[in-house]
């Protein structure tokens, strides 16, 4: 294994995170709580659009929904933090597959267009539904307490998303590299060969809408608990643009590519937190030089730069090392059937 | 089990007003290979399309080992051992030739969500035998050394003999090739000729081979079957079929056809 491969470099970020809390202050506790959240997010949308092929616009929404299922059952029902965010993820998860129902008559653009209508109808119910949510104002979730463990409420939130999410990053490496992942892949790169080696679209599509449904619903409950506070305009088209600049900057299709891809969504979010109305302009631009330059994004460039960024599977372009014995041997027998 | 392995009974298909295929009664034996030739519009594709799910029939039956497929998903059909490979490349672009014949496998593995995600013994037994089987699969169409590559990066004829690969493993009862040969230069062609009675012969798998390079068919095909503008217009072995009437004359018209005899 090189040094500077996936895994170490992996390991190393895994590090950083588990002794920041000792030498950072509250702020950049919270950007770095931030950044576990959103490799959630990122890692959840990656399977769905990057492996899976789906291009749907909806996770802006299940982050909402996980969100406001977790706050909501609190606040209305009374449950503990520690039931309500399963719940929230269960929610989440559920309305995921609901919305892979349109994903099997619909695909490409139609599949954006009824997803981006799915989210703007969450999110209006957000606003209007004030009798359960609240309307635009948001509100307040009672905070979480880690009592008896002798932690802060950030210091264990904190913990808390670290820990969820390497769990949930080793999970998501060892699913993409199954059978299951093939299947994601067989059904992006051609639906009816797909269909016919026996994959079903429904089981397969729908799975991966669930995957991403749970995912995006664990990022939503943590983040509602980090602000304490639901409001809707944290779900909106924005933040859609946010998760999709993550994982085309990391790299389609690349679970290390979606880490790398949170890491640098959220460095540049807060860098340019100071210049108000420079977000949007900064993430559009991005996402459209990195479209048209770096279409396999930061996972892409390292796999052809470092040793070690090669994933296991569902590599795409070709190799990084050519077999040189393959490009001397005559040009006839490379082209034999 | 005896009686024909895929049968077709009165298979009617019409789009919008145009019958395409036209009370289609055919069946395959066992072990056989078969060949499936017409003139362009003919109904071919439509027909290999009726049988793997993706039209439906307006009226008739397809029977796959006695049971009617009519109806059932591509997917569940496919599973019920009918295989089939595509007139373009459908390697998956995103995988290795390896992947790709792993992808296969599908239907003959069983890891589920947790298996997989969990890293399970199970699941990685499953894994490790199923990459054996698709270096052993690479190994029967003699192109072992590629397992690494991505699919794209080979040759057009190549990713052909992949595809055909790709389906076998999944082990069906019977593959239809949507002209294979496409591409194929002369001397490749007795190649596969070799390589398609090998299929027939050590995985005893039914072959239908739909192709317009008649001579492949000529040569390989144990009967050939003639569609021309949705019926079938002969039936028999390619000697019988090659001196059809009928076939001469949906092949090269009346006229020549007249010539053709007189000559």
């Amino acid at each position: 294994m090189a040094l500077f491969g996936r895994r170490n470099i992996l390991l190393a970020l895994l590090l950083l995170g588990a002794a920041a809390p000792f030498f950072v202050n509250s702020y950049q506790l919270f950007v770095a709580n931030l950044i576990v959240v959103f490799v959630l997010l990122s890692i959840g949308l990656n399977i769905l659009v990057g492996y899976a092929g789906q291009l749907a616009f909806a996770n802006a929404a299940m982050f909402g929904i996980g969100a406001y299922g977790t706050g909501l059952l609190q606040v209305h029902f009374g449950l503990p933090f520690w039931m309500a965010f399963p719940l929230g993820a269960v929610i989440a998860t559920s309305v995921g597959l609901a919305i892979s129902l349109p994903a099997l008559r619909v695909s490409g653009l139609y599949l954006a267009l009824s997803t981006l209508a799915f989210a703007e109808f969450t999110r209006w119910v957000f606003l209007h539904w004030e009798s359960v949510t609240f309307g635009a104002g948001g509100f307040k979730t009672p905070p979480v307490s880690f009592e008896p463990l002798p932690v802060s409420k950030p210091v264990g939130l904190y913990y808390l998303s670290l820990i969820l999410a390497t769990v949930l990053v080793v999970l998501a490496q060892n699913l993409v590299r199954s059978r299951i992942g093939r299947a994601f892949v067989a059904v992006r790169d051609g639906e009816v060969a797909a269909e016919s080696l026996g994959i079903d679209l429904l089981r397969y599509k729908a799975l991966a809408f669930g995957i991403s449904g749970f995912y995006a619903g664990i990022a939503g409950g943590l983040y509602s608990a980090m602000l304490n506070y639901v409001s809707p305009e944290g779900y909106d088209l924005f933040q859609m643009v946010l998760h999709k600049a993550m994982i085309v900057v990391g790299g389609i299709a690349s679970i290390g590519g979606s880490v790398l891809g949170a890491f640098a969504v959220v460095a540049l979010l807060e860098g340019l937190r100071e210049v108000k109305g420079v977000q949007e302009i900064a993430f559009g631009a991005i996402l459209v030089v990195f479209i048209l330059f770096m279409p396999g994004g930061i996972a892409a460039f390292l796999r052809r730069k470092v040793r070690g960024w090669d994933e296991p599977v569902h590599r795409a372009g070709p190799p990084p090392n050519p077999d040189p014995a393959a490009a001397a041997r005559p040009a006839s027998e490379a082209a034999r059937p | 089990m005896s009686g024909p392995l895929l049968a077709l009974r009165d298979v009617t298909v019409g789009f919008g007003g145009v019958t395409v295929l036209d009370g289609i009664t055919l069946d395959v034996g066992r072990g056989e290979i078969r060949g499936l030739i017409g003139p362009n519009g003919a109904g071919k594709t439509t027909l290999l399309n009726v049988v793997c799910g993706i039209h439906p029939p307006h009226r008739g039956d397809v029977l796959l080992d006695g049971k009617s497929i009519v109806g059932r998903k591509p997917s569940a059909i496919a599973a019920q051992g009918l295989g089939r490979t595509f007139q373009t490349s459908q390697l998956f672009r995103g995988m290795t030739v390896l992947e790709n014949l792993m992808t296969g496998l599908h239907r003959r593995t069983r890891t589920g969500l947790l298996g997989a995600a969990f890293n399970l013994g199970s699941y990685r037994a499953e894994e490790e035998q199923a990459e054996a089987e698709a270096r052993k699969a690479l190994e029967f169409i003699g192109m072992a050394e590629f397992a690494d590559r991505p699919g794209t990066a080979l040759s057009f004829g190549q990713q052909r003999v992949i595809e055909i690969a790709r389906t076998l493993i999944g082990d069906p009862k019977v593959v239809l090739l949507d002209e294979p040969a496409v591409g194929l230069s002369l001397n490749r062609l007795a190649e596969f000729d070799r390589l398609l009675r090998r299929i027939r012969d050590e995985k005893g798998v039914t072959l239908i081979l739909i192709e317009h390079v008649i001579r492949l068919v000529m040569d390989v095909c144990d009967r050939v079957t003639v569609l021309s503008t949705g019926r079938v217009i002969a039936d028999g072995t390619p000697d019988a079929v090659r001196n059809d009437p009928d076939v001469i004359e949906a092949y090269l018209g009346k006229e020549l056809r007249a010539r053709h005899t007189a000559s």
